[in-house]
């Protein structure tokens, strides 16, 4: 799992959350928790990113300019969905404004742009804690190994 | 109570009925002809500030649609309720906007969701659905389905590009202030003309929701979810609403638990807003400071609620989780080191004189256009407004506490940063008094049945103000309607005047003053009136100094 050598520079894309996770993702910056010690750093533009953090479930207003940040990023990339709402769109994954997670996102990605689903990190909670948003880009930094491997589960 | 209704006598014909909704929510009948005259009414005579219209689908019930204006009488701390009826078939009602102008958004809100005219509103445009959603189908009509997504086809977003125009290759996010937001500023020369908006990009159709799928003790989870930060007091307001409507009694307990949690938010909120606030003004010292001294409160949060966020405890009738002996001791000992921490900050804070500087005399409020534009919370109290729903309409256990409402006369940036900077001491000598008087008994109200289409209404002071909920109970345990209008939606508009005739490179800083809730701009456009020319500027930029 490990795409980069050395530092990441990651870039926050709220796409319509509570700003829960937002905060969160402010927190893990600030001294408490400090992740600039991994080389983990907040950058102002998506062009200078090699991750994206994303957290909200896509809501429709913000969608197109969601699309223009994710294609913005460079390759490789890392998309790191923060909290339950891009994960599966949340408690909004059907009401009328949203889209509903990051699911939908690829699907039109794929159809519109031809573009294949990128490396996704997924960090669950509502919020996730901070410790356990480290843990996820720390995983797509290679600096922890996976320990559940993902498993599809059929219901009904 | 009498003397209010007996001061509406003077409206002879024009007041179809007045009613108590609870202890102090008066609810007055009224037609659409009349509607000037009450609102002129309330306005100039009872002092009443417009809060918000609540639009409601009553098709069901009556065959009509309600329309509801919401006023603050903050010196008889009451709140007024006009309310509506307009005709099912063809709903349409004269817009208030030309009298107040904080109802603009209301209306055409309700206009974009509920499919009401307001005629001789001034603005056409859409607000809260995207452009391209179909005409004539309206979200909050009972008849839709809330999984309708009537958007348009899907067009990839375009930039506005033209040999004019700069834009910078990054989209209308930016990592300063995390939440998607929009702002227009038509600048001459170095001053701010006027300013346009585009926002809610962060609507999720949550009152929906709350109507068509869920019950009335699983809304409080959702009600938190409205906002991140302050997401207790959504729970709290919505939970006094049900409790309003269906007379239940609250255990005295539950109801310190719930004033003491709100507390440690409105200090953690506040603690944010300061880091956020120097991280604006490229004082990135005092944004790590300011969240060093948060993150132990975070932790206190943690230990009362079992979340870092203040989440999952309220219910309608208490609380769920009980305060324990063993913590209170942890709590006052975390406070008085946040409190030994802050104290040292502010004063190293407040030493700054580039800080300092940068904040007195931007943004100004004036106190007529505060009233005017309804604005909320610390926003009005530094524009010399005594505005504090924990005085003027006391809900939880305000009524059993001691403090001081800070109220700055300046209507500046700095104002707003001290009446901040002053809650938070306020705040914690709440926690103390409550813990000190802290009752014993249960925690969860017995018996908790809620009768179908009763009204309730209820106000809570979040960190960012005035915030307000009203539901109309439906059958089946759910709700009929549920509409929320958080702080923010009043102080946004009121940016209008704080950034006219500013210059450029505070408008970030004023616009982070009233502390968005929906948290604030990504980038500006920036449109100069003489040339015609338009630029996208990254607020990061534009707090440096950019020039045009």
């Amino acid at each position: 799992m490990s795409l980069y050598k050395r530092s990441i520079w990651v870039f926050h894309l709220n796409t319509g959350g509570c700003n829960a996770c937002d905060i969160e993702i402010l927190d893990v910056l600030t001294p408490y928790h400090d992740v600039e010690r991994f080389g983990i750093k907040l950058v102002a533009s998506p062009r200078h990113a090699d991750a994206l953090l994303i957290s909200g479930p896509v809501t429709r207003e913000a969608l197109p300019k969601v699309i223009d940040a994710l294609l913005a990023v460079p390759e490789p990339k890392v998309v790191i969905a923060v909290g339950s709402c891009p994960i599966s769109g949340g408690i909004w994954y059907d009401t009328y404004s949203t889209i509903g997670g990051l699911n939908e996102l690829y699907r039109i990605l794929k159809e519109e742009y031809g573009i294949n689903e990128p490396l996704t990190v997924r960090i669950p909670g509502c919020p996730p804690r901070p410790e356990a948003i480290i843990h996820g880009v720390a995983l797509a930094l290679g600096i922890v190994k996976q320990k559940v491997k993902f498993n599809h589960i059929v219901i009904g | 109570m009498h003397q209010l209704i007996s001061s509406f006598e003077g409206l002879q014909g024009k007041v179809k009925g007045i009613n108590y909704l609870n202890d102090g929510v008066v609810l007055v009948d009224t037609t659409p002809n009349s509607l000037f005259d009450v609102v002129n009414f309330i306005t100039r005579e009872l002092k009443g500030i417009f809060t918000v219209i609540i639009g409601v689908d009553a098709r069901e019930i009556d065959g009509s649609f309600h329309n509801i204006y919401v006023f603050s009488l903050d010196e008889l701390k009451k709140y007024v309720l006009v309310r509506v009826m307009l005709e099912g078939s063809d709903p349409k009602v004269p817009s208030i906007t030309p009298l107040i102008k904080g109802a603009d958004w209301s209306e055409r809100e309700i206009r974009d969701l509920l499919g009401i005219k307001f005629i001789n509103h001034p603005d056409p445009r859409k607000l809260i659905v995207p452009e391209s959603w179909h005409d004539g189908v309206f979200p909050l009509r009972k008849e839709v389905s809330y999984k309708l997504r009537a958007h348009g086809p899907y067009e990839p977003y375009q930039p506005r590009r033209s040999e004019d125009v700069i834009a910078l290759p990054y989209g209308p996010y930016h990592p300063l202030l995390h939440e998607p937001e929009y702002f227009e500023l038509h600048v001459k020369g170095e001053t701010v003309i006027d300013i346009e908006y585009r926002g809610f990009h962060v609507h999720r159709g949550i009152e929906k929701l709350g109507e068509a799928r869920l019950t009335i003790n699983q809304i409080p989870f959702v009600a938190e979810r409205i906002c991140g930060i302050c997401g207790y007091v959504h729970s709290v307001c919505y939970c006094q609403v049900i409790e309003g409507a269906a007379g239940i009694e609250v255990p005295e307990r539950a109801l310190y638990i719930r004033s003491l949690i709100l507390e440690i938010e409105r200090i953690h909120s506040h603690l944010l807003w300061l880091g956020v606030a120097c991280h604006v003004l490229g004082f990135d010292t005092g944004f790590m400071h300011a969240w060093r001294i948060r993150e132990p409160v975070m932790h206190l949060a943690e230990l009362l609620t079992g979340n870092r966020k203040t989440y999952g405890i309220n219910l309608v009738g208490g609380v769920r989780r009980d305060l324990k002996e063993e913590h209170i001791d942890k709590v006052i000992k975390v406070l008085n080191e946040v409190k030994e921490g802050y104290t040292k900050f502010i004063n190293y804070l407040t030493g700054v004189r580039e800080v300092i500087k940068r904040l007195e005399g931007s943004g100004l409020l004036p106190r007529t256009e505060a009233i005017s534009y309804g604005v909320v919370g610390p926003v009005a109290r530094a524009s010399a407004l005594k505005r504090d729903v924990r005085v003027d309409h006391p809900y939880a256990a305000y009524k059993d506490v001691y403090f001081k409402v800070p109220v700055y006369n300046d209507c500046d940036n700095m104002a707003r940063l001290m009446v901040r900077v002053e809650e938070v001491f306020e705040s914690i000598d709440i926690i103390k008094q409550l813990l000190d008087k802290l009752p014993k008994g249960p925690i969860l109200a017995e018996n908790v049945e809620v009768a179908e289409y009763r009204e309730g209404f209820s106000a809570v002071e979040a960190p960012r103000g005035e915030d307000v909920h009203y539901v109309m109970t439906g059958k089946y345990s759910r709700v009929y309607r549920w509409k929320v209008r958080a702080p923010s939606y009043s102080n946004i508009p009121a940016l209008k005047v704080m950034l006219h005739e500013c210059p450029l490179s505070d408008a970030p800083l004023t616009i982070a003053s009233i502390d968005p809730c929906f948290s604030c701009t990504d980038r500006l456009i920036v449109v100069d009136v003489n040339t015609g020319k338009r630029f996208k500027v990254p607020m990061r930029a534009l707090a440096k100094g950019w020039r045009p």
